[in-house]
């Protein structure tokens, strides 16, 4: 019993987070109609900023988020203006590539960077515990969950009543209306794509703190991203949240009562199953 | 207000107006007529800038406005009223309106345009809270006047605004249109029908196949045997 509780409290916890990187990806799809298979390699790169502002300056991730947000926004704006713009539109096939050989990059060159080794970039909370009843819970799981809820509720807040907000989903119903209606949509495009992968660097932080790195580790969060987005109806936001909790619970019982391969295994099946009967996602309003 | 030179223009390289002059005086409703494929609603989208100037020249209020961007002829208050509407069916009709007031000069007045809107269009009132997608035809072709009005359209370009509505709504879509053009709003409205629209319109164009067929006072447009034959493309 305690160790359901264990494994549905950190799974929350943990889950929150992905719905962040979700929530990234949905944006994005939402607006521009691609799926960056790029994902995870930014929250790999984001976290790998970290650990570099660690090495050079011995700063904490979540102090060195300041910087790396604004680097990763600009990065994402110079990728969609640069790269991804000139293709979009055009087979949707030629974006995947696209964004397939943006992930071999950043692997490759944080390989060249950093070398192939794992390594970890320490924060001052990630030996902290709590005690809540017989639950442990992590300090840096506490703080990826209210960062992630705020900053999901932030977005939220935003796309719903600033002009801003109404613009990029003027842009996602309608674009001609909305070019009509004097918003630049290419702006609002490259916009909308900075801030998702500015999102990631932020995710990238909340996940860090006693998680070792390695360069190929990018596939693994794109791989949990797709899998919440999907999970999530792919663009509604309270969904998308929800289905990072699911796969974020799924993961902890996986590893906390099964052998580890199979552990592993378990938010794969859960969503195998969640898609056999209900395909539309996790979204009950049709 | 408005004046086209010897516009030709097109899509890739390939015209589809060719050589067309076109003016609009303040405080007009002039009347674009033309069977399908004459080029009417290419030569609106010229005006709004989304479909390029091979040659030719775009006048405004004096000013060369060929080269400018389309967000910018928005805040100069040339504003197009979509053939289909394309209404933003997942906002509200309150959020379609406030979109419609994005552009940097029309934010300032929205509140005044919003309550403007909605003494012409009492129903929308009734309805700001309700989805645009859910709303029938008229509705919604409300809808995209009203945003339209709400950018701070100083010319207001409508695109077959009766287009799939209802006899009785297509009755009250031009009963707005005369109100506004009672209200001084200078106007261009494109239209596929004939009798409707030079009963409305202070003058007429007629295309036929991307040029200027017949133009003149209303009245004598319809009169033209030529304005005929455009239309059966003889």
């Amino acid at each position: 019993m305690d160790e359901l509780l264990q494994a549905l409290v950190q799974g929350f916890f943990v889950g929150s987070a992905y719905g962040l990187l979700a929530l990234g990806m949905g944006l994005v799809y939402g607006v521009s109609g691609i799926v960056n298979f790029a994902h995870g390699d930014f929250v790999s790169l984001g976290m790998y900023l970290c650990f570099a502002f660690f090495t050079a300056f011995a700063l904490d991730p979540y102090v060195s988020v300041v910087f790396t947000v604004p680097i990763m926004i600009a990065l994402g704006a110079l990728v969609y203006r640069f790269l991804i713009k000139p293709i979009a539109g055009r087979q949707l096939l030629m974006v995947i590539q696209l964004t397939l050989g943006v992930a071999l990059l950043i692997q490759n060159g944080l390989m060249m960077v950093f070398g192939g080794q794992p390594t970890r970039a320490p924060s001052m909370i990630e030996s902290k515990l709590f005690l809540v009843g017989d639950v442990v819970i992590r300090g840096a799981h506490l703080v990826a969950c209210v960062v992630s809820f705020a900053l999901a509720i932030l977005l939220y807040v935003m796309l719903q009543s600033t002009d801003t907000g109404r613009a990029i989903r003027a842009v996602q119903q309608e674009p001609r209306a909305a070019a009509l209606m004097g918003v630049d949509v290419g702006r609002v495009q490259v916009m909308t794509f900075a801030i998702g992968v500015g999102v990631l660097a932020i995710a990238a932080a909340l996940l860090l703190p006693g998680l070792p790195i390695q360069p190929t580790q990018g596939l693994r969060f794109t791989v949990i991203t797709l899998l919440v987005f999907v999970l999530g109806g792919m663009t509604n936001f309270v969904a998308i949240m929800l289905g990072g909790i699911v796969i974020g619970v799924a993961e902890a019982i996986g590893t906390i009562y099964m052998t580890h391969t199979l552990g592993q295994l378990l938010p794969y099946l859960i969503f195998v199953a969640i898609m056999l009967f209900r395909p539309q996602g996790l979204v009950w309003r049709s | 207000m408005l004046e086209m030179q010897g516009v030709t223009a097109g899509y890739d390289g390939v015209p589809v107006l060719r050589d067309v002059s076109v003016n609009v005086a303040r405080g007009e409703l002039v009347g674009l007529l033309g069977a399908n494929n004459a080029g009417k609603s290419t030569l609106i989208n010229v005006v709004s800038g989304t479909v390029p100037i091979m040659s030719g020249r775009l006048m405004f209020e004096g000013e060369d406005i060929s080269k400018t961007s389309a967000q910018d002829r928005v805040e100069l208050g040339l504003v197009q009223v979509p053939e289909g509407r394309l209404v933003f069916p997942q906002m509200s009709v309150r959020e379609n309106l406030l979109l419609g007031g994005y552009n940097r000069k029309a934010r300032p007045a929205r509140a005044g345009n919003m309550d403007h809107v909605i003494s012409l269009f009492p129903r929308l009132g009734e309805r700001l809270g309700q989805l645009a997608g859910t709303l029938s035809g008229g509705e919604q072709q409300m809808v995209a006047i009203g945003r339209g009005m709400m950018a701070g359209a100083r010319v207001l370009m409508l695109d077959e605004p009766s287009l799939g509505l209802s006899p009785l709504f297509v009755q009250f879509i031009f009963e707005i249109i005369d109100k506004l053009h009672a209200e001084g709003m200078t106007i261009l409205l494109v239209e596929q029908n004939l009798s409707l629209t030079v009963r409305h319109a202070d003058r007429c164009y007629v295309l036929e196949r991307g040029v200027v067929a017949v133009e003149g006072a209303s009245a004598a447009v319809a009169e033209d045997p030529r304005t005929r034959a455009a239309y059966l493309g003889m």
